[in-house]
């Protein structure tokens, strides 16, 4: 196997989080009953027009944007022709000569073999298309039912360059794809619900070929586990067909994500004939430098940008940072955080600690905390100033992870808030020295070994009011004035 | 123009044909593309930058959604069932 | 005098007058087409009780003054313009129940002009024909002599007009189909720029060349129509935002000085004898009235036909593709699978002319072929733009035969395509071109049959044709048709 050297370019789709669709005016939110959320336009009548979104061109720039593309200042919008039930108008809008964005670069970093390495993966292209309605197969009836909902959701296309040559460098760069999307704020990248998909393209080669190998496709996968697992099938098969001295032939095959194989499609148009040809109902798009700078100025700051943030203003460590960095959702939600309470240090290794070990344990998600971040915030900083103890704050936080709510409340209710009241450390101290007067003369004798222990009934009797330190200092005040 | 020529043709625009249409067919798109290939003599290339009509993106529709047609619209002119239209099974 | 052969201009005034109510003006022309139509057959669909209902709405807005110019008009409306809850066939049988759940933009503004629609009128399937022939419901016949066609594609539209059906009508322009019905019929029809109309709700055949444009009387009644018509529609995005002009602003203006280019390329071999001296005398008359004729040239109009049938057939090809039987239009009750389904639901539901076009777009655009046919019509396309903005520094209008022949036999032509489509060459160039042209009649033939001239104007100077082609028409006295 290791004779050949895999080949693997992508196609990354990703839906756009327009508030309507890209040719006409219909919510492009996702869900809805089925059909209820068509027109004549998307559902491909007779006589309707596409008329494109401005939001929808400029998220698709912003795209460009962060994987570091030219925007093409003059673009063309070209048909796709071809049948199928889930594409109402028999072709799809989308871009082939001028698309939105060209030559771009995406730099990944994967683990190989247990070792850190870094790449940058080309970008081809990324244009700008309409996504395709759902089919809902119905075996007992051997019909399908179509479903126009998706039809004309806005959807990127993003090709790369044939520049990947293991599943680990493809999965990790559709990661990132994904990460500087959901910073770029346009797309959500949810894969369960299809907003992020790719077509995988592999071939292999000898180490001393000059010509990449026949490559197959694989169409629509929605996991980045699935893409893995496509490419590793796709590289051991075509490995073996080599070895055997037959020939790879290009095609495209289905990945069957039970067997973990791929299996070539049974259609006879495998070679299509899409008859590309300039939209003619679409006029071409144009933008001044005045324009183009806006939509980049508009653009949130991204992962790089926030990792120097992290590491130069705050300094967190380079591995905390990309921790954090990673989930844009667990980014945003520390930096409300420190906003609340602005000690980076201490909440990222609250959020580090604490709170990704209840994730883990799969208590609470990200997407659906129990609590704000406000809230976690005033925690770290309850337990930083020494309102609770730190043991403590995490029996708060067990409980905020379970039912919500404030940390201070919580602290209150369970007895844990530490109030630093002196008379009362005076009152309770002159008891435990009363009740333990063998000790005290000990001490007194010169044993400091016994402080030890009447630190320790000091502190039990008086948890939750004070912390060890002012107990300490109490305590030696009084025992050198006795 | 050949028969698998024309054969092509009709698969891509999904067009079935007799065999006695096909015949036909082929001879009437002979005639036709022999008016066609006129074209052929003159020298010139398209230029898409010069059918630019210069709108920019500001003049692209705002993203405004706007009310659906109700579901029984959209499928007044089909086979339906449960809200769907109905299609026969596609061979992959 | 029979009021069905009125003008719009004198309708309205008999209308604001009260001397003839809306309903009754209504009623006068569902009469005519009940005792006329069965012989013409122009329309399609007759709408007899809504036109009833908008007919008794128009007089309410006459009768509280507040009528537009169409208000209470009766007009005609090509069966390829979509209306709300009325079927829209495009005399195809793909279509025959189609019922549109919207309307075209142009039905929502002659609707609210009050205008009251009579009927959707029979036409080429798809638009795709000269002679309305290829209609799957109504093969249309000329009103000056029903053995002879009417013309194309808007040949209901025409005949129609023609034989006082309506008081005017809508039709649809790709390459000539409302010009050349109308110079058939022996009556007036403008093709607007392209872009001045919303195409939204056209059915469309071509999109970068389809226009929807009025079919009347006469330029001014054409004038009137068009104004309701015009302007930027947000449901289509290549309809202009230019300001629209009052488009009669011009009509009677004195030409004196109006510069009319006479392109040699257009009055050469295969354009009938009869014809091509209708079309000079007429230039004659417009020197008369003091205009200046310019001699003029373009080179590539031989190879205008092919470059128009390849650029419109491509994208016919793929504005036909949605017809499967599946969302709309005719369902083959044969077929277990998707492809078999939409192949023989296709097979069925289109006749032969709109396949022809069919395989011709696939043939122009399929890889291989794409560089040596698409490719180059698109080149010729703006070769041909060129040469037009070349001879329009020269000159105001442009005047040309609206087609090489009067209209001819029932029977004759149809059976060779490739002939249909030479018969093209005089009004394929202005909508290659998107430009603004008007047929006006300009004389007989021998038989009596109308010819017509085309007046091709400048990109968005429709005032202008309209005034040129309604100076003539002052002194030019129409035959009546023979129905």
């Amino acid at each position: 196997m290791s004779a050949y050297i895999p080949v693997i370019g992508l196609e990354v789709h990703a839906e756009l989080l327009t508030k309507s669709k890209v040719f006409c005016t219909c919510s492009a939110e996702f869900g809805g009953g089925k059909n209820s959320r068509c027109c004549p336009v998307c559902s491909g009548m007779p006589g309707t027009l596409p008329v494109i979104n401005q939001t929808a061109v400029e998220y698709a720039v912003k795209a460009g944007f962060v994987m570091g593309c030219d925007i093409n200042k003059f673009s063309v919008f070209d048909r796709k022709n071809y049948f199928y039930p889930d594409l109402p108008k028999a072709y799809q809008i989308s871009q082939l000569n001028l698309p939105l964005c060209i030559n771009g670069s995406v730099p990944i970093e994967y683990e190989e073999d247990g070792v850190k390495k870094t790449k940058n993966i080309r970008i081809n292209r990324i244009h700008l298309e309409e996504d395709a309605g759902k089919l809902i197969h119905d075996d007992l009836n051997g019909v399908s039912l179509a479903d126009y909902n998706r039809c004309g959701v806005p959807l990127i296309e993003i090709v790369t360059e044939p520049d990947m040559s293991s599943a680990a460098e493809a999965k990790a760069f559709v990661e990132k794809v994904a990460l500087l999307l959901q910073y770029a704020g346009v797309c959500d990248c949810k894969m369960e619900q299809g907003s992020i998909r790719a077509d995988v393209n592999v071939s292999i080669m000898k180490p001393t070929d000059t010509e990449f190998g026949t490559r197959t496709e694989m169409k629509n996968l929605n996991s980045i586990k699935a893409i893995g697992r496509a490419i590793d099938f796709e590289i051991y098969r075509q490995g073996k067909l080599l070895d055997m001295g037959k020939k790879v032939v290009q095609e495209t095959r289905r990945f069957d994500d039970n067997r973990g194989e791929t299996k070539a499609m049974r259609s006879k148009e495998n070679a299509h004939d899409y008859r590309y040809f300039p939209e003619p109902d679409i006029l071409q798009v144009n933008f001044t430098d005045e324009q183009l700078e806006a939509i980049k100025n508009s653009l949130p700051e991204l992962p790089e940008q926030r990792i120097d943030r992290y590491t130069n203003s705050y300094g967190l460590s380079e591995n905390d940072a990309k921790i954090l960095v990673n989930s844009k959702i667990l980014s945003d939600f520390f930096d409300t955080a420190v906003k609340t309470y602005n000690n980076p240090k201490s909440i990222c290794n609250f959020v580090n600690g604490e709170l990704m070990r209840r994730i883990n344990l799969g208590e609470i998600t990200l997407e659906n905390l129990p609590f704000t971040a406000e809230q976690f915030a005033k925690l770290v900083e309850m337990a930083d100033t020494e309102k609770v103890s730190k043991n403590d704050a995490k029996d708060v936080f067990r409980e905020m992870s379970e039912k919500g709510g404030n940390p201070e409340a919580i602290a209150k209710e369970k007895g844990l808030l530490i109030t630093n009241d002196l008379g009362k450390v005076e009152e309770v101290i002159d008891k435990v020295l009363a009740e333990n007067e063998k000790a005290v003369g000990q001490y007194k004798n010169g044993d400091v070994k016994v402080f030890g222990f009447i630190m320790g009934q000091c502190t039990k009797a008086l948890k939750g009011v004070c912390t060890p330190k002012v107990i300490k200092e109490e305590l030696e005040k009084k025992l050198k004035s006795l | 123009m050949d028969l698998e020529m024309v054969k092509y043709l009709s698969q891509l625009g999904k067009l079935s044909f007799t065999d006695e249409e096909l015949e036909k067919m082929a001879g009437d798109m002979t005639d036709i593309i022999e008016i066609m290939d006129t074209i052929k003599e003159i020298d010139v290339t398209y230029d898409p930058v010069k059918d630019n009509h210069n709108v920019f993106l500001n003049d692209l529709r705002k993203d405004i959604p706007a009310d659906s047609f109700p579901t029984e619209k959209i499928l007044q002119n089909a086979v339906s069932s449960e809200d769907a239209f109905v299609v026969p099974k596609v061979v992959e | 005098m029979d009021i069905t052969s009125l003008k719009i201009s004198d309708m309205r005034s008999m209308l604001d007058k009260k001397e003839i109510s809306a309903p009754e003006l209504t009623a006068a022309y569902l009469e005519r087409i009940n005792s006329v139509d069965g012989k013409l057959e122009s329309y399609i669909t007759v709408t007899a009780e809504e036109a009833e209902k908008a007919a008794e709405k128009a007089q309410d807005k006459i009768n509280k003054g507040e009528a537009s110019p169409l208000c209470g008009i009766p007009l005609a409306i090509k069966d390829n313009i979509c209306t709300e809850g009325i079927k829209t066939t495009c005399a195809s049988k793909m279509l025959e129940n189609f019922i549109p759940p919207y309307n075209a933009t142009v039905m929502d503004k002659l609707e609210n002009e009050g205008i009251v629609m009579l009927g959707k009128t029979s036409m080429d399937e798809f638009a795709m024909g000269g002679s309305t022939q290829t209609s799957a419901f109504k093969k249309t016949k000329n009103p000056y002599d029903l053995e002879r066609v009417p013309g194309g594609s808007s040949g209901g539209s025409a005949a129609a007009v023609g034989a006082s059906l309506c008081a005017a009508a809508l039709g649809s322009d790709t390459g000539g189909s409302i010009r050349q019905p109308s110079s058939f019929c022996g009556v007036t029809g403008l093709k607007p720029t392209y872009g001045r109309v919303s195409r939204y709700g056209l059915v469309a055949f071509a999109s970068s060349l389809d226009q929807i444009g009025p079919v009347a009387k006469s330029a001014s009644d054409c004038a009137v129509i068009l104004n309701a018509i015009s302007g930027f529609d947000p449901h289509d995005g290549t309809s202009s935002r230019n300001d629209v002009p009052d488009f009669t602003a011009k009509i009677g203006q004195d030409i004196k000085g109006m510069k009319i280019a006479v392109p040699k390329e257009f009055y050469a071999e295969g354009i009938d004898e009869e014809v091509r001296n209708a079309v000079l005398k007429a230039s004659d008359y417009y020197k008369s009235l003091g205009a200046e004729l310019i001699d003029c040239s373009m080179p590539s109009l031989k190879y205008a036909v092919a470059a128009y049938y390849l650029i419109s057939s491509a994208e016919a090809s793929s504005n036909l593709s949605r017809y499967d039987g599946i969302k709309f239009g005719h369902r083959s009750e044969i077929g277990d699978s998707f492809n078999e389904l939409i192949a023989n639901s296709r097979r069925e539901g289109f006749g032969e002319e709109v396949k022809r076009r069919i395989m011709l777009g696939n043939y122009a655009l399929s890889s291989g072929y794409y560089d040596a046919y698409y490719g180059k019509a698109m080149a010729l396309k703006q070769k041909i733009r060129e040469e037009y903005e070349q001879i329009f520094t020269g000159c105001d209008v442009i005047l040309t035969p609206t087609a090489p022949t009067v209209a001819y036999g029932l029977n004759e032509n149809i059976s060779d395509p490739a002939k249909m489509y030479q018969a093209d060459i005089c009004t394929v160039t202005v909508n290659i071109a998107s430009l603004p042209a008007i047929s006006t009649t300009c004389g007989y033939d021998s038989k009596g049959m109308p010819i017509g001239m085309s007046i091709i104007g400048k990109k968005w100077d429709e005032a202008t044709i309209i005034q040129a082609a309604d100076a003539f028409e002052k002194n030019f006295t129409r035959q009546n048709a023979a129905i």
